[in-house]
């Protein structure tokens, strides 16, 4: 079997990298592939990327409101491209109410500073196992 | 029983003697004052440090007004960060730009924005310390200060220079390392000349210790920089006490009481000695360092943010018995966002309470001669300097900052401290220990979590003032400040006729790429004013 592919990057302006690269080296040792595409993405890139790499999930580190705008743009993009990738949004500025927003939009998952590392790698390894059914 | 060591990985002994502390007094420490200065840079004076919090969010009307605000509490000096886009030269008006104008700090471009945002502080009673980029606010404070008949030559405060780092951990500039080198060299060349009392060189080891250093990582790469600046102002013929004594150093401080304090004493140290047996420092004011400090953001937590508010106060107090210069209290809502009002008042009064209530200040150096703390200072300042040397030896650091080891280097620490606080290696009250449940956490989280919006109006606002502008000479100044660039001129002399001119930083900044062969804009939407100018 192929090991799951998992895009991360950061959106925009924001420059806080600490959570992408150290939630990139945490899938790494568990086997996976991660495609790391740093900062100053926008959907455009993302996706772009997505296509290229054939991302099984995309993960979206952020440490500023900007994702509250590109998330959204970013979902209708992978629509468009017919691209059924799941979205993980992982952050400390994600509030509660905000992460349930994101989750009605089409978000697959969002995760805080606090969230068990366990959960998530459980969670990206369901998401790559669903969309790989899908 | 678990071996008791601090974050940068020096072990502790339980009890501390005679044996733990040696050396000759007035080699090693010194009265306050006096050569090496471990003890302080200056002799006792009881009046504590500067106290300010940072500011800066929205417009420059809105950022004037927190200032205001601040002072109205007994802010002594003022600490200004931009947004996102203005930290790395770009203006709100770039696509990208867009959803984070005014949102993590104050927008700002254009020299009427100086105006507005400095409007009736008192330049010549005020200290500003400016997180945002060096050559455009030294550029904007100095005709600021003539154009209201304050001499430039009685401002006090900073700018951060960072060649070194900010394009792989804080805010990048897009630039090649030589042409930010430049700037930052200009600017400090500049100062030393036109403005004397102003700190044109700040080493700023905060913003890149964010990505997970230690204290001993942090004062040695800080020290990598401050070294290879320094050689470059030599190199161009500048005398070491021209510019040396306006060096400064802004910290960070993280919950490691003891070592923070140790890190703080031993940089005084390096610091004397390096200027004066390396570079031949001749002007005690050249070799004694004045620190400053912005406490951990990274300490802080999302969970139970009332948390914060303790540890700012137990940095603060560590900061103040190690004799800091000025500090700021990263807030307690600072997981989220910028200070909220709420967090400036608590920020300031934390710093209040233990300048006025504690007797703090009534001792130089407390700590001086604690058996226990020489000598975690002296194995702090061994640590450090063995570090500088490794890396030193690896080659011209410039060229490390060219073939990406800072960057990979960062991504370890990163990565290293990531892992720390998930493996609770790295206790965080709140957060990996003692947690609670998400409906029970709610003391000052509405307030934690209340947003800034962006400003879209100020993107149209400044889209459409670029247009008003006078195009004949603001186009002559752009293109004479490319022509500079490829001069050994100082560049100072042509922003200022730009700023004039009405040009934006944006604008200032893509020349600058331009001129040195690099894209006018790094992400690739703009065009420069000037076409493609030889």
């Amino acid at each position: 079997m192929s090991p799951i592919r998992v895009l991360v990057g950061v959106l925009g302006m924001d420059q806080h990298e600490l959570g992408a690269v150290g939630i990139a080296r945490m899938l790494r040792d568990q086997g996976m592939e991660v495609i790391y595409t740093g900062c100053f993405n926008t959907p455009e890139t993302i996706v772009q990327a997505a296509m290229q790499e054939d991302a099984d999930v995309i993960g979206i580190s952020s440490h500023s409101w900007e994702y509250l705008y590109y998330t959204p743009e970013l979902l209708e993009l992978l629509k468009q491209n017919d691209l059924d990738v799941p979205v993980v949004l992982g952050g400390s500025v994600i509030t509660e109410e905000d992460a349930g927003k994101m989750l009605d939009k089409g978000v697959a998952a969002v995760f805080g500073s606090g969230s068990a590392m366990t959960d998530m790698i459980d969670t990206v390894r369901n998401l790559a196992a669903g969309a790989a059914t899908s | 029983m678990k071996e008791n060591s601090t974050r940068s990985g020096i072990n502790l002994s339980p009890v501390y003697g005679p044996s733990d502390a040696n050396g000759d007094y007035s080699r090693r420490f010194g009265n306050p004052g006096e050569y090496p200065f471990t003890r302080g840079t200056r002799a006792y004076s009881g009046r504590g440090w500067i106290q300010r919090e940072l500011s800066g969010e929205g417009d420059p009307k809105r950022s004037n007004e927190q200032f205001k605000y601040l002072m109205t509490l007994g802010q002594t000096g003022l600490d200004v960060i931009g947004d996102s886009p203005t930290m790395s030269l770009m203006d709100p008006d770039h696509p990208l730009a867009r959803y984070t104008v005014g949102t993590q700090g104050v927008s700002l471009c254009r020299h009427d924005d100086y105006r507005q945002l400095l409007d009736g502080i008192p330049l010549d009673q005020m200290s500003i310390s400016s997180s945002g980029p060096s050559m455009f606010t030294v550029a904007s404070l100095y005709l600021l200060a003539k154009e209201r008949g304050v001499s430039p030559g009685v401002l006090r405060g900073s700018v951060i220079e960072w060649p070194f780092y900010s394009e792989h951990c804080s805010y990048a500039y897009k630039m090649p390392f030589d042409l930010h080198l430049r700037m930052s060299c200009d600017v400090i060349e500049f100062c030393s000349k036109e403005m004397p009392k102003f700190h044109g060189f700040l080493e700023d080891t905060y913003f890149f210790s964010e990505a997970g250093l230690n204290a001993v990582e942090e004062a040695a790469l800080g020290f990598v920089e401050i070294r290879h600046i320094v050689r470059a102002l030599l190199a161009r013929g500048l005398d070491i006490d021209s510019f040396a004594p306006r060096i400064a150093i802004l910290t960070n401080c993280s919950m490691d009481f003891y070592e923070e304090i140790a890190k703080i004493r031993a940089m005084r140290r390096i610091f004397a000695r390096m200027m004066k047996e390396e570079f031949g420092a001749k002007d005690p004011r050249s070799q004694a360092v004045n620190i400053a400090v912005h406490t951990s953001g990274l300490s802080l937590t999302t969970e139970q943010p009332a948390n914060n508010i303790v540890r700012g106060a137990v940095q603060t107090v560590a900061l103040g018995l190690a004799g800091v210069t000025a500090l700021e209290i990263s807030t307690f809502d600072e997981g989220y966002r910028t200070p909220s009002k709420e967090a400036h008042l608590v920020g300031l009064r934390t710093q209040q309470v233990i300048d006025l209530e504690t007797n703090i200040n009534s001792v130089q150096d407390p700590f001086g001669g604690s058996w226990f703390m020489e000598s975690l200072t002296d194995e702090v300042e061994a640590r450090i300097l063995d570090m500088v040397n490794e890396i030193e030896s690896l080659g011209d650091p410039a060229e490390l900052v060219s073939s990406g080891y800072f960057k990979q280097f960062f991504h370890g620490t990163m990565g290293r401290y990531h892992r720390q606080v998930h493996d609770g290696e790295v206790l965080k009250v709140g957060m990996n220990v003692h947690q609670m449940p998400a409906e029970q956490d709610t003391l000052l989280r509405d307030i934690s979590e209340e947003k800034i919006e962006p400003l879209f109006d100020r993107v149209e606002e400044v889209s459409a003032y670029r247009d008003k502008r006078d195009q004949k000479p603001l186009l002559d100044s752009l293109q004479r400040l490319h022509d500079v660039v490829q001069t050994d001129e100082n560049m100072l002399e042509a922003v200022l006729e730009c700023t004039l001119a009405g040009a934006t930083m944006g604008e200032i900044a893509g020349i600058l790429r331009q001129a040195w062969d690099t894209p006018y804009d790094p992400y690739g939407y703009l065009e420069s004013p000037i076409g493609s100018a030889q």
